[in-house]
């Protein structure tokens, strides 16, 4: 029986009705309004933290060089050599401006001092004349970039009037040059922001999570088999696997500075430990994935069908045979995946490396795991302390590569996974 | 196979890789002292350690033995407690080494209106408890809430100092210098001084609670946007601070005397401090060019690298002095106090 | 310090596993070779047979290394380590020779080696239990010297807290209260502002994009949210440093509103950024794990989408949605790095957001990375913190567990 439009029409012709069915269709509009709001604040949120960090940083991956001639006095060998103050009586010289106190103060503001007295320290001790390539200082470098307003009152910015006209000159003279800052990546860290490297860092953090993947990964995965496959059920063990389990799974949410209390009492206080290393802080943060690991290895086994293992015992296998030879190698990408996905939260982890003593200033790279070292997050965290510009840009530098770093390590996991499942074909 | 295990046993003992140098302490020195471990280490190839503990925990780290310590940097002397706990456990004899001065210094944001405050000022209005009046001791909980209720020639702006925590040296010499010169104006408080020193100290060396003064941590970062969003506010913190930031931060004269480097180095600024450098005499020749390296005429010299960080040198014979210390402690049981 | 431990031994102790596995094999192998007629039946390959020698070995040499390790001295003198270098050689040849003996047609190789390998596997998961048990037992001993010399009471409920006490005679310090309350407090702002964002927003987005998006947009936008879960925490309070504290000053101030930098809304609402899609990923599960036919029912009754979204299904997947609720703030009270970088460390009992407040991650930060002193209630205090802390993320992780399972019931 069909009812043509004009008598639907009419049953519900009432104003009423249409009112009320107007402020439904409304109130559903809205509520999808509201969704979509949600995901637009969310996307958008992600955006603004993206965009201001990796625009405040992009200036960091260029640094401006400077190239001097400078006409060195020879060394003092009456009393002890000072460098520097060669350096600084050379440049007053090249700028053709008298030497005293405050002129070899603003002049050596102007360049890397430090780099330039390292450089001339190896040279020769007569008097020379010399060329030299250095980083121009953070304050030139800053100013050259265009950070610094040289509008404003001298008083109300760091460079000064004189500073400016010499950067001018050199410029002018062509000896200015920018090139990429390969310093942020090879050179350690620095109290001097234009040789600031993240060089200890990069490698501090790769040997924390080597040690504490080597550590983490087979413990977990192991665990996660033997819960998924072995361990009994029933009775009396079956209450002790609930209790792993439930276990398991509230370190997973345990907060991370709880995992850095624990390293600070047991492997420094009671193992006696040295602080600041890396073997410590591979150890807490082996512990610290290893939760992680176990559920995404569990996960990925209990996607694979029982059918599969019990035809195999049915064949003869011995359980271990079984579980081995044909459950873990189907779940074996998805246990990858999800251990290399704990690896890399692992890297971001900055909380408990600050418990066990990670925040040392170091001066060289370190080249085993008992050597002092810090990691990457904790030298973001202790550069962002720091109040000059120079420094802002370099964290967020830092904080760049620690982001495609992390951006690198997801992205081939998970490509490795689609690429091995279709190889499966479960 | 005996023959073979022997022979591996032997070339492990024989490879030894050096130690690190580690240093401790304040906060307050750590620029210069990371400025020199990166100089010293670029020149030499020895790793520098450099952590920020405060100077008392410094002092507590140095002198409980452990090994790996090798100096410790103090933005105040010793106490006579720590070198007792430093004999205690073995860590003799010390070589205690002058770096330079440095200036404390009040700040506000740049724009901020100048102030001029004299130590009673600073006394009543940061003290815990003042005492009732000039001649009667007894201790009432400090009732200011503004500057202008102290002295009615500063404004009218809430009191709001951020200051270093307990475990700085810059505390210890803040409330020793300025707080203590600004209690003695009260005469009771003088009596007591004279009579009860340690009681005197214990007194006066309490800072209030009530969040008009505020334990700042160590993010300089944040502390001066804090400063620079909050005219009003004044920061408490050492003069290398204040000079990496003229642009942002500027001082407050205290007594008619503004902080410079100047007038730290003649001591006509009321609140200085000298800065100095502990290790183990006869410790090891890395230990020891670390220390030369901080005594040397590029570092802390006139003109330094660590004058250009804020560092204020000490005259010439003196930094001579320290650097024959500094050699004569190279020799065993050679001390230098 | 430098003694240098003869790890080559462990090398010799390999080096001994992997001969006895050669040898068990070969000779196991040959046992199947027919010398008579007829197959020779045997309880097992020779792998297995080998592996046992292998396990048995290295399980008897690792022990004898270890026995060394712990008896040895402060002094290691080069005779003793010549004998314990020796027992090192010559034990663990004996399981060898026992495993020797041991290849015969009706010896179960197999399942003596899959039974230590089972036992192996349950030890690797009682590291579980073990990380639990260390955890718990380094805080609550700490925690309980702490208590030694502050009441418990005095911490949980007071509301003064100024922990730098003096470390020793002479140095100045404050007063030395432990009241904790303001502490809590500051968390607990913190986590309600984090929670205002994250809540209705992440759950508004898991709703959108499993009820409304088309699978593109679903596709697209779904990862893209979770790359904001992925990122690290310290790069969320540099943000909240540089970007978001700045812009909440400057429209309060646009407002005619007097705003510290370090402010718990700058940390709230940045952690808050942080938890969505936790909370959207977790409502998303429980949202689709309603059943069809009750949203059909509804819909055959004539409600509009939204209707039978908030009626029916969200009434429905409540008690899920809850147990997301309280994983999220799980989270949120345990998240150090941003706050120690946003919020600052003032211990104000304060509900203005506005002002600077700490938290106890931040407490515990701030007590442990400056002195080191273990015997003082100072840095105790981080480890009752820490113990509190603990606590209260464990009773909220096992209340949200009870929620979800009493959930998962109902539709059963």
């Amino acid at each position: 029986m069909s009812v043509d439009k004009d008598t639907r029409r009419g049953l519900f012709a009432n104003p009423a009705v249409e009112a009320r069915m107007r402020k439904r269709r409304g109130a559903e509009r809205r509520f999808r309004a509201y969704g979509r709001a949600a995901v637009a604040f969310s996307i958008a949120a992600l955006a603004w933290l993206l965009i201001s960090i990796v625009s405040t940083g992009a200036s960091a991956f260029t640094q401006h060089w400077v190239t001097l001639d400078l006409n060195l006095a020879p060394k003092d060998t009456d009393t002890i050599p000072n460098d520097r103050r060669r350096l600084a009586d050379a440049l007053a010289q090249a700028f053709d401006v008298p030497s005293n106190e405050e002129t070899r103060r603003e002049l050596l503001q102007i360049i890397s001092a430090s780099a330039a007295t390292a450089d001339i320290r190896q040279r020769h001790d007569e008097a020379m004349a010399i060329k030299i390539t250095v980083p121009t200082s953070d304050l030139a470098d800053q100013f050259l970039k265009g950070h610094i307003d040289p509008a404003l009152p001298q008083g109300q910015r760091p460079i000064t009037d004189r500073q400016i006209s010499w950067i001018a000159i050199l410029d002018a003279e062509g000896r200015i040059n920018r090139r990429f800052n390969r310093g942020l990546f090879g050179n350690p860290d620095s109290r001097d922001p234009e040789r600031a490297g993240l060089a200890s860092a990069i490698f501090g953090s790769a040997m924390i999570i080597l040690i504490a993947g080597a550590l983490a990964l087979p413990v977990g995965i192991g665990a996660a088999i033997y819960l998924d496959s072995f361990a009994p059920q029933t009775g009396w063990g079956g209450r002790l696997t609930r209790f792993l389990e439930v276990n398991i799974n509230n370190l997973a949410a345990v907060p991370s500075i709880v995992f850095g209390l624990l390293g600070l009492a047991v492997f420094i206080n009671f193992f006696g430990l040295q602080r600041s290393i890396p073997l410590v802080g591979g150890l807490v943060l082996a512990l610290r994935m290893f939760p992680t690991i176990v559920i995404a290895s569990r996960a990925a086994l209990r996607v694979v069908p029982d059918s599969l293992t019990d035809s195999a015992l049915s064949l003869g296998a011995s359980p271990m045979q079984a579980v081995f030879n044909h459950r873990v190698p189907l779940a074996a990408p998805g246990m990858l995946t999800g251990s290399i996905i704990g690896m890399a939260q692992a890297l971001g982890e900055t909380a408990p490396l600050l418990m066990i003593g990670m925040v040392a200033f170091v001066t060289s790279v370190p080249s085993s795991p008992m050597d002092p070292a810090t990691a990457l997050p904790v030298q973001i965290f202790l550069w962002s302390g720091s109040a000059e510009a120079a420094w802002a840009e370099r964290t967020s530098a830092a904080i760049t590569v620690l982001l495609a770093i992390l951006m690198i390590i997801n992205g081939a996991a998970i490509i490795w996974r689609e690429r091995l499942q279709r190889r499966r074909k479960l | 196979m005996i023959a073979l295990a022997s022979t591996v046993l032997l070339s492990a003992c024989a490879a030894d890789r050096p130690d690190p140098v580690r240093i401790v302490g304040s906060s307050t020195i750590f620029p210069f002292a990371a400025k020199t471990a990166e100089t010293y280490s670029e020149r030499t190839g020895v790793a520098v350690v450099v952590e920020q503990t405060g100077s008392g925990g410094g002092h507590k780290l140095f002198c409980s033995g452990n090994p790996s310590i090798d100096a410790t940097t103090s933005s105040r002397p010793q106490k006579p407690s720590e070198t007792a706990l430093c004999e205690a456990n073995g860590v003799t004899p010390i070589a205690e080494i002058r770096l330079g001065f440095d200036g404390i210094v009040l700040a506000r944001a740049i724009d901020a209106a100048p102030m001029d405050i004299d130590q009673l000022t600073l006394y009543s209005a940061l003290a815990r408890d003042l005492p009732t009046s000039g001649t009667d001791c007894t201790p009432i909980p400090n009732p200011y809430q503004r500057w202008s209720e102290i002295d009615p020639s500063l404004p009218a702006d809430v009191i709001k100092v951020y200051g270093p925590p307990p475990t700085s040296g810059t505390r210890d010499a803040f409330v020793e210098t300025a707080m203590e010169t600004g209690a003695r104006r009260f005469p009771c408080l003088a009596d007591m001084e004279r009579d009860t020193p340690n009681i005197f100290r214990a007194r006066v060396h309490n800072l209030r609670e009530d969040s008009y003064w505020v334990d700042a941590g160590e993010n300089d970062n944040a502390l001066i946007r804090t400063l620079a969003n909050t005219p009003t506010a004044i920061g408490v913190f050492g003069f290398s601070f204040l000079d990496q930031n003229t642009d942002k931060v500027s001082g407050i004269a205290i007594g008619g005397v503004r902080p410079s480097q100047t007038s730290i180095r003649n001591r006509t600024y009321p609140v200085v401090r000298d800065l100095f450098l502990y290790f183990r005499g006869g410790s090891d020749p890395n230990v020891l060019g670390y220390a030369a390296e901080f005594t040397s005429d590029e570092a802390s010299g006139a003109g330094g690298y660590l004058e250009e960080i804020g560092l204020i040198p000490l005259p010439d014979e003196e930094r001579a002095a320290m650097r024959q210390r500094v050699e004569s402690a190279a020799m065993p049981g050679g001390s230098a106090r | 310090m430098n003694d240098p431990v003869p790890i080559y031994m462990l090398v010799i102790v390999g080096a001994l596993m992997m001969g006895a596995y050669r040898v068990v094999y070969g000779r196991a192998a040959r046992l199947v070779m027919p010398d008579v007629s007829g197959p020779v039946s045997t309880r097992a390959q020779p792998r297995h047979h080998a592996r046992l020698a292998a396990a048995l070995t290295g399980l008897i040499g690792v022990g004898v290394y270890l026995a060394g390790l712990s008896l040895r001295g402060p002094t290691p003198s080069a005779s003793l380590d010549g004998l314990w270098l020796l027992a090192c050689v010559a034990i663990p040849m004996l399981p060898m020779a026992l495993s020797i003996r041991n290849v015969r047609p009706d010896f179960a190789a197999r399942t003596h080696i899959e039974r230590m390998a089972e036992t192996g596997l349950m030890l690797l998961a009682l590291v579980a239990l073990l990380t639990t048990v260390g955890i718990v037992a380094s805080l609550v001993f700490e925690a309980t010297l702490f208590f030694q010399d502050v009441s418990i009471l005095e911490f949980l409920f007071g509301t003064h807290w100024s922990p730098q006490t003096a470390i020793r005679a002479g140095e100045s310090g404050q007063s030395g209260a432990f009241g904790a309350v303001p502490v809590f407090a500051g968390t607990f702002l913190i986590t309600l502002i984090a929670m205002a964002v994250a809540g209705p927003i992440g759950l508004m987005v898991a709703i959108y994009l499993s009820e409304y998006a088309s699978p593109r947009t679903r596709g697209i936008a779904k990862p893209v949210i979770e790359v904001l879960a992925g990122i690290p925490t310290v790069v969320y309070g540099f943000f909240a440093l540089i970007s978001v504290g700045p812009a909440i000053r400057d429209a309060a101030a646009w407002m005619g509103a007097d705003v510290a930098t370090q402010s718990s809304l700058a940390a709230g609402l940045v952690m808050g950024v942080m938890i969505i899609p936790l909370v959207s990923s977790l409502s998303d599960d429980v949202i689709r794990a309603v059943p069809q036919s009750l949203r059909d029912g509804s819909t055959a009754l004539g409600a509009t989408k939204s209707e039978t979204l908030i009626r029916v299904v969200f009434r429905s997947a409540l008690p899920g949605i809850i147990g997301a609720f309280l994983l999220a703030i799980s989270r949120a009270i345990g998240e150090t790095m941003i706050v120690v970088m946003a919020a600052g460390r003032a211990a104000n009992l304060s509900a203005n957001p506005f002002d600077a407040v700490t938290t106890v991650t931040v407490q515990i930060v701030a007590l442990l990375t400056g002195d080191q002193v273990f015997d003082s209630p100072r840095t105790l205090a981080a480890f009752a913190l820490g113990l509190v802390l603990f606590v209260i993320t464990l009773l909220l992780n096992i209340g949200a567990l009870a929620v979800v399972n009493r959930y998962r019931t109902r539709f059963e």
